[in-house]
């Protein structure tokens, strides 16, 4: 009983924290995205006007670009992560360590200064990689700079390592021998991939994808520095209804649709997680 | 593919990969080392210029001093919260733990811009105007559980036999949790701390949209990245990582100096 009330108190502060900081201000764009167009009360008559606006004028698009550009980046970066969580599995103890911390080290700069990176490298003319082609070669190339090819780069170069640290983690869950045996026993390269690292790593990979998924959705730094004005994503167009439209309830109604698809995504996946055996061990 | 082809493969893989992952940090570094309003590589000149001039600009020590006081009381904050939420999360047996644990992760799977623009709207309904103060707020609705789930890694790996024998001894619970269980969780608040302020320090997403009139580095470069370009914009940037840079080596030296001490 008493361990119980200690388990009780020690929730408290963050408990408030997060009702007040994440739950109350989910639920009062949810109140919103219900008002009447173009209203800056909450307690106008109930409609579903803005959700039905968000389908018919055309705000689709930038959900399904934001969607498809999250899909892509998680796929992308999975590929990516795999064959990088075994190389870092299979150098030395000393150098796999070293270059983790390598790989780490970018998630604590700023995405703005890597991100702005990025467009001096590709810009055109004098960017770093045009101009040193053309000192040094003589040659002459053009750019994906303000481009949605551009956007997606920078979205998979953000978040690389999201999906990478989480799948390192699951691939460690694989007892080496498992894998030994199946070899043993004639398997394919293949089928030890697919039937034997792939299932026994997968809640790594599911918390890295998912990761991946959720950020990626909602990014907007990445279409701004480098996609131009190539692409409108998600949060752009609701950053728009809200501050120069002032329509604050189909901002709300868009954000709320942003929202529906992350829990879409979330929820499934995180009740088969179990975090105490994962992180324990 | 044989085994002997295998490793240096996938050593090479790893060279591409941390290449890549650095080339426009790399980047960065190159440019601001120049004196043209626009970037021409190679230049002409190469430069410190820049730095002189960030340095001695006003407005470089305003934005230090804006994301240095939402850093500050971030990660004070955040580091009392994750540790009493630590103990929920991994120590404590309660009814009810299992959704709590869901609950603290949720705001780390969501999209910051959205959790920005909900807090925006939120703050705005409230008549609260955002300042610098909405904005330290808004990083600690994300990063409390980021430093709650740090901590709580490193409590996953503590012997609670410890605090049984010390109760069993005769000590107060106040006893039990200053000279054994903050001792032993002691690695993990250091770390969750210093993750809660690079993160902070780093944070773009959720700066836009809450911090109102006050500008943080990070949002004082995503707006000049897009106009106003001139070598000034990546010597500040350099500056700014390198200082967050700075900051987590003193407290790393400082911490291993008590370690020192205590001994």
């Amino acid at each position: 009983m008493r361990r119980g009330l200690a388990g009780y108190l020690a929730m408290l502060p963050i408990g408030v924290l997060l009702t007040i900081g994440f739950i109350l201000p989910i639920g009062i764009v949810a109140l919103y995205s219900v008002m009447p167009p173009r209203t800056f009360e909450m307690t106008g008559a109930l409609t579903a006007e803005n959700y039905l606006a968000a389908f018919t004028d055309g705000y689709w698009r930038p959900l399904m670009w934001s969607a498809l550009g999250a899909s892509l980046t998680t796929i992308i970066c999975l590929i990516f992560a795999w064959p990088t969580a075994k190389a870092l599995e299979s150098a030395g103890h000393r150098w796999s360590t070293a270059a983790a911390i390598l790989i780490a080290l970018p998630i604590f700069i700023s995405e703005s200064v890597r991100l702005f990176g990025g467009s001096l490298f590709l810009m055109p003319g004098g960017g770093i990689l045009a101009g040193s082609l053309r000192a040094w070669f003589d040659l002459s190339i053009g750019s994906i700079l303000n481009t949605r090819l551009a956007a997606l780069l920078g979205l998979i170069y953000i978040h690389f390592p999201f999906v990478l640290f989480p799948l390192i983690l699951g691939l460690s869950l694989v007892p080496k021998d498992q894998i030994e045996a199946a070899h043993d026993l004639g398997a394919s390269r293949w089928q030890v991939f697919w039937q034997v690292e792939l299932p026994l790593a997968a809640p790594g990979a599911a918390i890295g994808a998912l990761l991946c998924f959720v950020l990626a959705l909602g990014a907007n730094a990445e279409a701004a520095i480098l996609g131009g004005q190539a692409v409108t994503v998600a949060t752009h167009a609701i950053e728009q209804r809200f501050n120069y439209a002032q329509d604050w309830p189909l901002g709300a109604a868009l954000t709320m649709l942003v929202i529906l698809i992350t829990a879409l995504v979330v929820f499934p996946i995180m009740r088969r997680l179990d975090f105490d055996r994962l992180i324990r061990r | 593919m044989s085994r002997r082809l295998k490793a240096p493969l996938l050593a090479a893989w790893l060279g591409v990969v941390l290449t890549l992952l650095y080339l426009p940090i790399l980047s960065v570094v190159l440019a601001s080392l120049a004196n043209t309003r626009y970037m021409r590589f190679p230049h002409k000149v190469w430069t410190l210029d820049a730095y002189r001039e960030a340095l001695g600009a006003h407005d470089t020590v305003q934005l230090h001093l804006t994301s240095l006081k939402i850093a500050s009381v971030v990660v004070l904050l955040a580091t009392l919260i994750g540790i009493a939420g630590a103990l929920a999360f991994a120590r404590y047996d309660w009814h009810g733990r299992r959704m709590f644990q869901n609950i603290v992760l949720l705001p780390i799977f969501f999209p910051q811009p959205v959790l920005g623009l909900a807090l925006l709207l939120s703050f705005t309904a409230a008549g609260i105007a955002p300042t610098w103060q909405t904005a330290a707020f808004a990083h600690l609705v994300w990063i409390a559980p980021i430093v709650t789930l740090v901590i709580s890694i490193r409590l996953y790996g503590y012997d609670a036999a410890q605090e049984e024998a010390a109760f069993d001894l005769g000590a107060s619970r106040l006893q039990v949790f200053r000279e054994i269980t903050l001792p032993a969780l002691m690695p993990g608040i250091i770390s969750g701390a210093l993750f809660g302020f690079l993160l902070s320090w780093s944070n773009l997403p959720l700066s836009v949209f809450t911090t109102g009139a006050d500008t943080t580095l990070p949002e004082w470069l995503f707006s000049r990245t897009a106009t106003n370009y001139s070598p000034l914009v990546p010597a500040v940037a350099v500056i700014a990582t390198l200082s967050s840079a700075l900051i987590v080596l003193l407290v790393v030296v400082l911490a291993q100096a008590a370690k020192r001490t205590r001994r």
